[in-house]
């Protein structure tokens, strides 16, 4: 640079100056000590609307009449009084300066969001200025929304499974453990539901494995449409197998639910020819209930309903079985429902 | 460590006193309310002696304004908040409309804001007092896992030494605590001391 600026005559050099000056993406005003314009950039001229040939020389005061915040005046005059630089951010002072979004209108305009530093400078030769740059603040608040959104989605799909659009086991495990806290605190009932597809992978060997897909998501849809409370949260556990928690559904509630999700699935009328019970597409369910909850870990819970599950599936499935906590012995007996 | 006497630190603290009496007006205009800023203590380290514990900052992250300033002695000067108060504190200056969870947005340039006017107002009253002219770069800020901000503030071999202010920011009735530190190289903390012995011996 320095190289440079030895070949280019004064007026070359100015013309450089000038140049990079109004190229810069971001306002810049040098002013005096007296507060008077020495340079005004093309960025400027063009969110003001007022020239560079207009501007300089006159004082910041005259340029924006009635239009500079009283926090801007006051930091121009502490930047210049104790030369230390000086930043106003966007969130306490918004717009210090009347300048607007381009295209600038004759009509009534919010000014621009501004993001302002003021920087003096001092020369070796005791001339005391002061840089003012002001930049466009609505583009990073743009940016700091798109990313909160991005990482909105992202925890949204950190908790969904890919396939079915329902909630993964990631999702269930942390809304389980906070249900089963609320039951154990108000001492109110609680159920758990976990459900799988009968012979679903004969009907995977038989259709392929993308008709068994669009199974998984025809089930998962038509559950999510019979559970009625916002409360009740469906996750697919894994592989064909979906869980549900009831919260407050004691041991009938929670039977009435799993009979309308067994009926809804019947009612789809999926043909299901590799079936060993009927021609369509059944599932079988098992209902852990809790009364009033003790001890009572989630771990526990999640294992009686696997045990009501496996039941079904043994009890000849497309039925439903309930196992019901604490009158739970080691030696479980069972309520066969349906 | 006896590099500083009572007297020094005395007059020291009461230079920064009137810095933050300075800053606690230009953030009360901001606020439109009243706020209160204090140095109650001053303390000065060798960088290896510094962590969290020392400095009574129990909170996993921090928030760091950082300024460099220089002159007749020069200084990387920092504002430390938690970064819990860091929240509290923008979201206390936006005013109550803004809620607490949208103030992430706009905290790193607030804080730069709030940190740019107390350093400055502190190191501008110490130039005065002491007469003298420093320069400073813009503010900057981090934010990051306690330990990690410590370990890049002691980093710099070249200023070995550090000096802890605690202070006391109170807005709208919450009072929260931070610490200014400024980090000196040996000679800048001698420069220092014989301007603050010519300061007290003119009083």
């Amino acid at each position: 640079m320095f190289h440079l600026m030895q070949k280019l005559s004064f007026p070359e050099q100015q013309e450089l100056v000038g140049k990079i000056w109004d190229s810069i993406n971001s306002g810049l005003i040098l002013i005096d000590s007296t507060g008077k314009v020495l340079f005004w950039n093309e960025w400027i001229s063009m969110h003001s609307g007022i020239p560079c040939e207009f501007a300089v020389s006159r004082s910041l005061e005259s340029l924006f009449p009635g239009g500079l915040s009283a926090a801007f005046k006051s930091a121009i005059k502490n930047a210049s009084l104790h030369k230390l630089p000086i930043v106003l951010s966007n969130a306490l002072h918004r717009s210090p300066l009347p300048l607007y979004p381009l295209p600038i209108t004759p009509l009534e305009q919010d000014r621009l969001q501004q993001s302002i530093a003021i920087s003096p400078i001092a020369l070796s030769n005791e001339i005391s200025l002061c840089l003012i740059q002001i930049t466009d603040a609505s583009l990073s608040i743009k940016r700091e929304r798109v990313l909160q959104s991005y990482s909105k989605r992202m925890s949204l799909e950190a908790v969904t499974d890919a396939l079915t659009g329902s909630n993964n086991r990631r999702f269930f495990d942390e809304r389980f453990a906070v249900e089963l806290g609320r039951a154990q605190r108000l001492q109110i009932p609680l159920s758990l539901i976990m459900l799988d597809v009968d012979y679903f992978k004969r009907y995977n060997d038989e259709y392929g494995h993308p008709a068994g897909d669009r199974v998984l998501i025809a089930i998962a849809q038509t559950l999510k449409t019979q559970l009625n409370r916002t409360t009740d949260v469906l996750a697919r556990y894994g592989g064909e197998e979906f869980v549900i928690i009831l919260p407050d559904s004691g041991v009938d509630g929670a039977r009435i639910v799993a009979e309308k999700l067994r009926s809804a699935i019947i009612g789809l009328n999926i043909p299901h020819l590799a079936s060993m019970i009927a021609d369509h597409v059944t599932i079988s369910i098992g209902i852990a209930t809790c009364q009033s909850l003790v001890n009572s870990a989630a771990a526990d819970l999640l294992e009686i309903a696997d045990r009501a599950l496996y039941s079904a599936k043994h009890g000849g499935r497309n039925c439903i079985r309930q196992l019901i906590v604490p009158e739970l012995r080691p030696d479980s007996k069972f309520a066969a429902l349906s | 460590m006896n590099w500083l006497s009572e007297l020094q630190i005395d007059g020291l603290t009461e230079v920064f006193n009137i810095g933050a009496g300075r800053a606690a007006a230009s953030l009360s205009e901001i606020v439109c309310d009243e706020v209160q800023l204090s140095v109650p203590r001053l303390q000065l380290y060798n960088s290896s002696e510094i962590n969290a514990a020392t400095l009574t900052l129990n909170s996993l992250r921090l928030g760091a304004v950082k300024q460099r300033f220089s002159g007749p002695f020069s200084a990387d000067a920092m504002l430390l908040f938690t970064e819990e108060r860091a929240l509290e504190i923008v979201h206390d200056m936006m005013g109550s409309q803004v809620s607490i969870e949208d103030v992430a947005e706009f905290e790193q340039e607030a804080m730069c804001e709030l940190g740019n006017i107390i350093l400055n107002a502190c190191l501008s009253s110490i130039a005065n007092l002491l007469n003298l002219t420093l320069e400073s770069s813009l503010p900057s800020y981090t934010i990051g896992d306690t330990d990690g901000v410590l370990r890049g503030i002691i980093s710099d071999a070249n200023q070995p030494l550090m000096l802890v202010l605690h202070i006391d920011l109170s807005i709208e009735n919450r009072h929260s605590q931070g610490l200014l530190v400024f980090l000196l190289s040996t000679s800048s903390l001698q420069k220092l001391v014989s301007h603050i012995d010519r300061f007290i011996s003119g009083i």
